[in-house]
C-alpha cells in the first residue's frame, strides 16, 4: 500500500536536513445513502487519497500533502513543507522540538463481523424506507413532519512512517448512522431531534443500534413533551444527568480543557485556550465522583486507535482521577514541553490534515446505583435524559445544556414531562456537584471538530447517569 | 492528467459511456499555503496542492454524487464503475430535476489577483507584519492564521455545459490577548492581496484585548444588544442556511413555517446573495449546475424575498432556479448586508442600558424549526449605558430565537467589514447592528 511512496518521502526530506520527519499515506473510502421522508434523495462515494508529510526545520513545523503520488510531485510537496518550515524558523521564540519517544513498528486492523458488502444496496435503500414507514405510523396527536436518514459506511486505512523508526499501518472501518426527526403539531407548535449511533466494525452494529425501535420510541416521546410537557421546577433541585448528557459534558469541560496543546496557547484563536493552565496537575477540580478517562483502544469505538499518527502506542488516558486534574492529552511536542511522556493523542483527519492532540473515546467512570437508586431520594427533582442546544466557552469553564427529554421526579418517582429545562453551569460546580454515579455506562458519537482547517474525527462520549445534589435550572 | 476542463471532459464522457443518463463534474486544481500563529509565533505552515473532483451522475430518475481527491484519475473511474454496478438498485430521487440546458454565463471580472499567487513563496513576510501591527498596542501575544488561496476550478456537464475560471482569496484573523484578561479577536477576506486589510484586522483585534481588560461580571436579563460584523455574520450564517429551500426540505430551517413574502423581520434589514461582488472569495459566475449567478435579495426591508434554489429544489417548489447550485443543497455564495446610515458612535449613542458583544462561537440550535438558540459572547464585551461604553464585563450567552433578533434590529451600520473565520465560513460584508430586548443568560454557579 504506497510503502514505497511513504519511503522514498521520507528520504527526501532526510537528504533536505529536516530534524524529524513524518510521512503518512492515508485513504479514506467512504459510501453514503440520504433520504427524507423515506425517499433517497441521493447516494454518495468519497475517496480521499494522498499523503501527508511533516517536517521540524530549525524549530519550526512545516505541513504539505498531495494527492498526486508521482515522486516529482511527492519531492515538489516535501520541498515546499521543508521550505515553509526553514523560512518561518527566524520567528520561533522556542524552537519546537518532540519528546524521545518509543514508536512503534506493527500493523492492525479491524475485522467487520458483517461486512459493508454482505448486505445489498437495495437492502440498505429499502431501510429507508421501512424506518419512516414505522416512524410516520408512530404517533396519533402530533404528526412527524420530517424524518431525514443518512447511513454512511467508510473504511480508513494508512501507513505512518517517520525518521524515528515508526512504521504502522492500519485499517480502520466505520458505519454511522444519523437523524432527524421533527414532530409537528397544530396547536402546540414543533419539536426537533437529532442522534448520531457509530463505531468501528461492520454492519453488525445496525443490529446493536435496534435503529427500527429507537427511531418510533423518539418519536412517541417527541409527541408527549410536544403536548404534555409542564416547565421545570424553579427552586434549586436535585437533578439527574442522564448518561447522554454526562457524555457530551465530560467531552467538553474535561477532554477539550486537558488538551496539552490548547493549555499552551496553539488554538487560541479558534477553539479557544483552556482554564487549565500548564501548572494545574494535581488541583482538584471536583468531588470523588469526578474520574474521566480517554481511551483509544475500547474495542468497537467509533474513536478506535492502536497507534495515534505519530507512531505512539496507545492507552487510556486518567484526565480526571477522583476529582483531581491527572493528565493531559499529549502529542510529542507538547509531551516535550511538559517533560513527559506522548500519550498518543495525534490525530489528523485525513491525508491534508496535520496531526493534532485529539480525544479518542472519553467518558465518565461509572460509579454503583442503579437508575431506580438514584431516583430514590429524590422529592422534587427532574430527569434530564436528551439534549439539542449545548455550548461552551472558549476556556472550556462555562457550559450550557437544554434538555429535550427530561422528566419531572416526584417521591422517587417520574411523573410528568419537562420543557427545555436549562443546565447552565461552570466546570467545577458539575464536577462538585455530583453526589451519586449510575453504574451503567454508555456510548454516544460523534464528529469532533478542532484545528485549522477544521478537522472532525470520529469519537466516543461515553457516561452513566449522574445525580448533581441541588442546582437551579433555568428553562428556554 | 491534463487541464482541468479536458480532465472534467473525459470524466463526464467516461461516465456517459458507462451507461449514465446525465453526468456532471467539477475539477479544481488549487494551492494554498496557511500560517497559524500562536504566542506570537508561527506552529505551523502548511502548504496544500490538492486535486479535487466532485461529480454527479443520474440514472433513471437515481442520483448520484461523488467527492474524490484520488491520486489518479483510473482510481476515479474505478469510483465511476463502483456506482454504475449499483446504479439501479438504488430508488429514484425524490429530487430529481434534468440538468438544465446549457446558458450564456458572462464570467465576473476581478476574482484573480496574482499578487496573491507570487506572495505564496513569501508569506513569512506577510506573518511578520501582522505580529509586528498588533503589537503596536500593549498586548501581550496574539494568535491567528493568514491563507493564501488560489483555485481553478473547471465545470463540465453532459448537456455541453464548459466553463472554467480562476480564483485567488487572502484571508486572516487574529485574536490578541492584553494580561490580566484583555481579548479582542478580528477578521479580513478578499480576493484580493490587501496588505491594508489584514493590518486594520491585526489593529482592531488588539485594540479590542487592550480595551476589555479588568471585566466585571453582570447579571442576566433583558438588554439591548450591538452586534458587532463578527457576531451578526455568525447569526446570518446560520439564518442564510436557513433560506436554502433544501434546509427547508430537511427539517433545517424556520423558514418551514414561512413563505416568500412574509415579512420575517424588521424593515431595516436587506441581506443579498452576492456572486457578482468580485471582492469576496466566494464569488462565481456559474454554478454546479452552470446557470450564471446574479445577485439576489434574501430578504428585502424585511420581507423574505427568495429561497436560494437549484433545478431540483425549484422543481419540488415550482419556481425558477436561483443559481446557487450545489447539486444537492443550494448554497448562498457570499452574504451582504445593506449598510444603514449610522456610525458605530451613534449606535453607541442610542442605547440607555445594553451591551456591545465583539466576538463569538458555538452557536447551537435547540430547535431549527422555531429558531431557538443560545451563542457564547467572547473576547471583548462592554456594557453601556446612557450612551456610552461604561466597562468591560466577563463572558456571557445570547439565548433567544432568531426572528427575535431579526424583528428587533433596530440600527444598521454604514460601514461594512469583510468577515470570514471559523465561525463564519462564508465571506460576509457586514456592519454593526442594534438589536433591542434581547435575553442574556450566564451560568447560575
Amino acid at each position: 500500500m504506497y510503502e514505497d511512496i511513504v519511503l522514498y518521502a521520507l528520504k527526501v526530506a532526510e537528504d533536505l536536513g529536516a530534524s524529524y520527519a513524518e510521512v503518512r499515506y492515508h485513504r479514506i473510502d467512504g459510501f453514503g445513502i440520504a433520504s427524507r421522508n423515506g425517499s433517497i434523495i441521493a447516494a454518495g462515494t468519497e475517496v480521499n487519497d494522498g499523503i501527508g508529510i511533516r517536517v521540524l526545520v530549525n524549530g519550526a513545523l512545516g505541513f504539505s500533502s498531495t494527492n498526486v503520488l508521482d515522486r516529482e510531485s511527492i519531492r515538489r510537496a516535501v520541498e515546499d513543507a521543508y521550505r515553509a518550515a526553514y523560512t518561518h524558523s527566524r520567528f520561533m521564540k522556542k524552537p519546537i522540538e518532540f519528546a524521545p519517544a518509543k514508536v512503534g513498528r506493527a500493523s492492525y486492523s479491524i475485522i467487520e463481523r458483517e461486512s459493508f458488502d454482505s448486505m445489498d444496496i437495495d437492502q440498505k435503500t429499502s431501510m429507508h424506507r421501512e424506518l419512516w414507514d414505522r416512524v410516520s405510523k408512530s404517533n396519533t396527536e402530533a404528526k412527524v413532519k420530517i424524518f431525514t436518514l443518512n447511513y454512511t459506511e467508510f473504511v480508513e486505512e494508512k501507513v505512518i512512517l517517520n525518521t524515528d523508526g515508526a512504521y504502522i499501518r492500519s485499517r480502520i472501518p466505520r458505519l454511522s448512522v444519523f437523524y432527524n426527526i421533527v414532530v409537528s403539531h397544530p396547536q402546540k407548535g414543533s419539536i426537533q431531534r437529532f442522534e448520531q449511533l457509530g463505531g468501528s466494525g461492520g454492519l453488525e452494529q445496525l443490529k446493536q443500534w435496534n435503529v427500527e425501535d429507537t427511531v418510533v420510541e423518539e418519536a412517541k416521546v417527541l409527541e408527549k413533551i410536544l403536548t404534555s410537557a409542564i416547565e421545570p421546577p424553579r427552586e434549586e433541585i436535585p437533578v439527574i444527568v442522564g448518561s447522554e448528557i454526562v457524555a457530551l459534558i465530560v467531552h467538553e469541560s474535561c477532554g477539550h480543557p486537558s488538551e496539552a496543546d490548547r493549555i499552551l496557547g496553539r488554538e487560541a484563536a479558534q477553539a479557544g485556550k483552556s482554564f487549565i493552565k500548564p501548572g494545574m496537575i494535581g488541583e482538584r477540580i471536583g468531588n470523588k465522583h469526578a474520574s474521566v478517562i480517554d481511551d483509544p483502544t475500547i474495542p468497537n469505538s467509533y474513536g478506535f486507535y492502536l497507534y495515534d499518527d505519530e507512531g505512539v502506542s496507545a492507552r487510556p488516558r486518567y484526565l480526571y482521577r477522583e476529582g483531581i486534574i491527572n493528565e493531559f492529552l499529549h502529542n510529542r511536542a507538547t509531551a516535550q514541553v511538559f517533560n513527559v511522556n506522548s500519550n498518543a493523542a495525534a490525530r489528523a483527519m485525513n491525508y491534508g490534515s496535520e496531526p493534532i492532540v485529539r480525544m479518542a473515546n472519553t467518558y465518565l467512570k461509572p460509579g454503583d446505583y442503579s437508575f431506580d437508586e438514584l431516583l430514590d431520594d429524590v422529592k422534587l427533582g427532574v430527569y434530564m435524559k436528551s439534549f439539542m442546544e449545548w455550548n461552551i466557552d472558549d476556556e472550556r469553564w462555562s457550559q450550557r445544556y437544554v434538555g429535550l427529554e427530561a422528566y419531572l421526579i416526584e417521591n422517587g418517582e417520574i411523573t410528568k414531562f419537562v420543557r427545555n429545562p436549562v443546565l447552565e453551569v461552570t466546570t467545577r460546580a458539575f464536577y462538585s456537584l455530583i453526589d451519586a454515579v449510575g453504574k451503567n455506562l454508555r456510548f454516544y458519537a460523534g464528529t469532533c471538530g478542532k484545528g485549522e482547517p477544521m478537522q472532525g474525527v470520529p469519537v466516543w462520549f461515553g457516561g452513566p447517569d449522574v445525580r448533581l445534589s441541588k442546582i437551579r435550572l433555568g428553562v428556554a | 492528467m491534463g487541464s482541468e476542463i479536458e480532465v472534467a471532459q473525459k470524466i463526464v464522457d467516461e461516465a456517459i459511456k458507462r451507461g449514465f443518463d446525465e453526468a456532471a463534474t467539477v475539477v479544481t486544481s488549487s494551492k494554498r499555503v496557511m500560517v497559524k500563529i500562536a504566542n506570537s509565533e508561527p506552529t505551523v505552515i502548511q502548504h496544500w496542492t490538492p486535486i479535487t473532483i466532485e461529480l454527479y451522475l443520474t440514472k433513471d430518475g437515481r442520483v448520484f454524487v461523488g467527492s474524490y481527491e484520488p491520486k489518479s484519475l483510473d482510481e476515479l473511474l474505478n469510483g465511476i464503475d463502483r456506482i454504475q454496478r449499483i446504479a439501479l438498485k438504488v430508488a429514484e430521487s425524490q429530487l430529481y430535476a434534468p440538468l438544465p440546458e446549457p446558458v450564456p454565463v458572462k464570467l465576473a471580472e476581478g476574482l484573480f489577483d496574482t499578487r496573491i499567487l507570487k506572495a505564496m513563496d513569501s508569506i513569512d513576510r506577510l506573518s511578520e507584519r501582522i505580529i509586528e501591527v498588533a503589537h503596536r498596542e500593549e498586548i501581550d501575544s496574539i494568535a491567528g492564521m493568514l491563507q493564501l488561496n488560489y483555485v481553478r476550478e473547471a465545470l463540465v456537464t453532459s448537456k455541453g455545459t464548459q466553463l472554467s475560471e480562476d480564483k485567488t482569496a487572502l484571508q486572516g484573523y487574529v485574536r490578541a490577548f492584553a494580561e490580566p484578561d484583555g481579548s479582542g479577536q478580528w477578521c479580513f477576506t478578499s480576493t484580493k492581496y490587501d496588505v491594508s486589510g489584514l493590518e486594520e484586522m491585526a489593529s482592531i483585534a488588539a485594540r479590542y484585548a487592550v480595551d476589555s481588560k479588568n471585566r466585571v461580571d453582570i447579571e442576566p436579563g433583558i438588554y439591548d444588544v450591538i452586534l458587532s460584523p463578527m457576531v451578526f455574520g455568525n447569526l446570518l450564517e446560520y439564518i442564510v442556511d436557513m433560506t436554502s429551500a433544501f434546509s427547508v426540505l430537511m427539517g433545517l430551517s424556520m423558514f418551514m413555517n414561512n413563505e416568500v413574502g412574509n415579512s420575517v423581520s424588521s424593515e431595516k434589514l436587506t441581506i443579498i446573495d452576492e456572486p457578482r461582488t468580485p471582492e469576496l472569495p466566494n464569488a462565481s459566475s456559474f454554478d454546479f449546475e452552470g446557470l450564471e449567478t446574479y445577485n439576489k435579495p434574501i430578504i428585502e426591508d424585511g420581507v423574505l424575498r427568495t429561497l436560494l434554489h437549484n433545478t431540483k429544489t425549484a422543481k419540488m417548489m415550482d419556481v425558477k432556479s436561483t443559481a446557487n447550485a450545489g447539486w444537492i443543497k443550494p448554497n448562498p455564495w457570499n452574504i451582504v448586508v445593506k449598510p444603514g446610515d449610522a456610525k458605530l458612535d451613534e449606535i453607541i449613542s442610542s442605547v440607555r442600558r445594553g451591551l456591545l458583544i465583539t466576538n463569538n462561537w458555538y452557536t447551537r440550535m435547540q430547535s431549527y424549526v422555531d429558531g431557538l438558540f443560545s451563542t457564547v459572547a467572547r473576547d471583548a464585551i462592554f456594557y453601556v449605558e446612557n450612551g456610552r461604553i461604561v466597562r468591560p464585563i466577563n463572558k456571557i450567552r445570547i439565548a433567544d430565537s432568531f426572528l427575535n433578533i431579526l424583528k428587533n434590529i433596530e440600527h444598521i451600520g454604514k460601514e461594512l467589514y469583510n468577515i470570514q473565520w471559523w465561525e463564519v465560513s462564508t465571506p460576509s460584508k457586514i456592519p454593526y447592528v442594534l438589536i433591542r430586548n434581547i435575553r442574556i443568560s450566564k451560568h447560575i454557579i
